[in-house]
C-alpha cells in the first residue's frame, strides 16, 4: 500500500469529566491520565452504532496518538450503594437453585470509588486507511449512539471531530493542531508557546500501554493486549503575541529568569 | 580565581534521577568536578528548575572544574545546550559597590538554635535529661524555621552583617478615591523587597541504613542594594547559613528585572 492510502482523523475530547480506566477490578475504578486506546475506539463504535459483540479488528489496527493540551485534575468520586428495602446485599455464592444468597453476615452497604478527570482536554490523533478513518468522521459527527468520553455519565463538551488529514505521521499531525485548551488555562500562560505532553503509538517505543481491546461483548468481558507506545513533547504557539524581552521571566509557577551568568559578561 | 558554572542535567536518565533524589550524591558527583582532590576549597550549589523538563545545577569553586564525567553520566553529552557552562565569577565581584543595587536569588536553610524547646521530641528530650544529669549548660538545638515570616526574618536578620540591605519594595499607590482616606492618612508600607518563592523538606540518608537528614529550605528572591562590598564578596564566596554542603547558601546576583512596572493586561 501507498501512503495515499491512509489519513489521519484528529479528535478533540474535552469535558467536565472524562474516565479513562484500564484494566481495573471491583470496587476501585480507576482513570488513566489520558484516553485509553479501548475508551476511543469504543467511543468510534458507539458511533458508528457498532453492537457489543461486532468485531472491532478494523478499530484496532487504528494507529492513536495523544496529546495533553490541558491535564486536568483528578476528582475521586465516593460512592455507596444498598439494597433499599433494608435487606442484606447478594453475595457472590449462589445456593442449590443457582440463586445468588444473601451476604452473612449481612452487609448492608456496598463502596465503590470512581475516578474522573476534571477539566482536561486532549487532542487525539488516529491513522488508519482512508475510507475506514473517512467512515469514522462521519460517524463521530452523525453519531448512532451517544457519545462519551470513557464512562456514560461523560459527555463531550462542543464537537468531537476537529475533520480529517491526509496522510502524515501521528507525532506531525499533533504539531500542527492548534492548542485547544479552555478559556481559563489560556489566560494563565502568558509565553508565545506551549510544551505539550504527546503519547504516540510506535512499535519501536520503549513503553507499553495495557489498553488494547479485544471485543466489548459483555458475556466475554474485554481482555486487554498490549501496545508499544513513545512519550514526546510538542511545542504549540499559544496564540499570544511573543512578550518583550523584558518581560519573558515571569513564569506562570513564580520563577522569574533570574540569570546569574548576566553580569559575568557571558 | 572563582568560577561559576551551570550544568544541565537531564531528569530522564536514571544517574540524573539519582543525583537528583539525594543532596548527599549530588554534592558528592559536583567535588568530583574538581582535579585537586581532596577538595579542601569551599565549594557551593544550587539545584535550580526554572525551565520544565530539565534540572540545572548552578555551581561556585574557586578552581577551573570540568564537568565532562557528570555530563557525560547525567546529562545530554554533545547535544545543543547540553554543555555546561563556565564562566569567569571576577567581573562580578570587581563590580560590586556602595550603594549599587542587584536582583538576588538564594537558597538557604534558615534555622535557629533553641536551648530547650517548648515540647522536645524523643531524642531532644533524652539529650536534656543527660545535659542535666551532667550539670553545667547544655548544648542547644539547632531547629528550623519553618514558617515564610520567620525564614524571612532569618534572612533580614543577617543581611547587615554580610554587606547588603534589602530596600523597601516600591508599590503604586492606589489612584485617588479609592482608597478611604479616614482610616490611615500613612502610605502602607509595602516591606522588604524580597519573598519566598519556593520552600521545600529535603530528607534523605547519607548512605543505606545511615542517618536521616532533614532539612527545612526556603528560595529567597527579591532586591538587594550593597552596603559593604568587601563583606558581600566573602559573602558570595562563602555562603549563607549552614547546609552548604546539601545546596544551600549559594547567592546569586542578577540585573535588576525592569518589569516590576509592565502590567500583564
Amino acid at each position: 500500500m501507498t501512503g495515499t492510502d491512509y489519513a489521519v482523523l484528529l479528535l478533540r475530547l474535552a469535558a467536565p469529566l472524562q474516565s479513562w480506566g484500564g484494566p481495573s477490578r471491583y470496587n476501585r475504578r480507576e482513570t488513566r491520565p489520558q484516553p485509553t486506546k479501548s475508551g476511543v475506539l469504543g467511543l468510534l463504535a458507539a458511533a458508528e452504532g457498532r453492537d457489543r459483540a461486532a468485531s472491532i479488528a478494523d478499530l484496532v489496527g487504528l494507529r492513536l496518538g495523544v496529546r495533553v493540551d490541558q491535564p486536568g485534575s483528578l476528582l475521586r468520586d465516593y460512592h455507596t450503594y444498598s439494597d433499599y428495602r433494608g435487606v442484606p446485599l447478594l453475595s457472590a455464592k449462589t445456593n442449590a437453585k443457582g440463586q445468588q444468597t444473601r451476604t452473612t453476615p449481612a452487609k448492608y452497604t456496598g463502596v465503590t470509588q470512581r475516578f474522573y478527570l476534571q477539566d482536561a482536554v486532549f487532542v487525539v490523533a488516529l491513522r488508519g486507511p482512508k475510507p475506514l478513518v473517512a467512515g469514522l468522521e462521519k460517524a463521530v459527527r452523525h453519531p448512532v449512539h451517544p457519545l462519551s468520553l470513557g464512562r456514560r455519565s461523560c459527555p463531550p463538551t462542543g464537537p468531537v471531530s476537529l475533520g480529517l488529514r491526509p496522510d502524515t505521521g501521528l507525532e506531525e499531525a499533533l504539531k500542527e493542531v492548534p492548542w485547544k485548551a479552555g478559556e481559563h488555562r489560556r489566560r494563565q500562560v502568558r509565553d508565545a508557546t506551549v510544551s505539550l505532553e504527546a503519547t504516540v503509538e510506535d512499535p519501536a517505543g520503549d513503553h507499553l500501554a495495557v489498553d488494547v481491546p479485544d471485543t466489548y461483548d459483555l458475556k466475554t468481558g474485554t481482555t486487554f493486549g498490549r501496545r508499544a507506545v513513545r512519550h514526546l513533547w510538542v511545542t504549540v504557539p499559544t496564540g499570544h503575541a511573543e512578550p518583550p524581552q523584558s518581560a519573558q521571566d515571569t513564569g506562570p509557577t513564580g520563577q522569574s529568569g533570574h540569570d546569574p551568568f548576566a553580569l559575568l559578561g557571558w | 580565581m572563582p568560577y561559576l558554572s551551570k550544568i544541565t542535567l537531564n531528569p530522564r536518565r536514571r544517574a540524573a534521577v539519582s543525583l537528583l533524589a539525594n543532596p548527599h550524591r549530588l554534592h558528592a558527583a559536583v567535588l568530583n568536578g574538581l582535579a585537586v582532590q581532596p577538595v579542601t576549597e569551599r565549594v557551593l550549589w544550587r539545584l535550580e528548575n526554572n525551565r520544565p523538563h530539565q534540572a540545572e545545577v548552578l555551581v561556585l569553586t574557586e578552581s577551573r572544574p570540568s564537568w565532562a564525567q557528570l555530563v557525560e553520566d547525567a546529562g545530554w553529552p554533545g547535544a545543543d545546550g547540553g554543555d555546561p557552562l563556565i564562566a569567569d565569577y571576577t567581573p562580578l565581584l570587581d563590580r560590586l559597590a556602595h550603594g549599587r543595587e542587584f536582583g538576588f536569588r538564594l537558597t538557604a536553610n534558615p534555622v535557629h538554635n533553641v536551648l530547650a524547646p517548648a515540647r522536645p521530641s524523643e531524642q531532644q528530650a533524652a539529650r536534656l535529661k543527660e545535659g542535666a544529669d551532667k550539670g553545667g549548660r547544655p548544648r542547644g538545638f539547632r531547629l528550623a524555621h519553618r514558617t515564610v515570616a520567620q525564614q524571612i526574618g532569618w534572612l533580614l536578620q543577617r543581611c547587615e552583617r554580610h554587606g547588603f540591605t534589602i530596600p523597601d519594595a516600591t508599590a503604586t499607590p492606589p489612584a485617588p478615591g479609592l482608597r478611604e482616606p479616614a482610616a490611615d492618612d500613612r502610605e502602607p508600607s509595602p516591606g522588604p523587597a524580597v519573598a519566598v518563592v519556593g520552600r521545600d523538606i529535603l530528607r534523605f540518608s547519607k548512605r543505606k541504613d545511615g542517618p536521616r537528614v532533614t532539612l527545612s529550605t526556603a528560595t529567597f528572591e527579591g532586591r538587594l542594594r550593597v552596603t559593604d562590598p568587601d563583606a558581600l564578596r566573602a559573602c558570595l564566596l562563602g555562603g549563607i547559613g549552614p547546609a552548604k554542603g546539601y545546596g544551600q547558601g549559594l547567592l546569586t546576583l542578577a540585573p535588576l528585572r525592569t518589569t516590576e512596572e509592565v502590567t500583564h493586561g
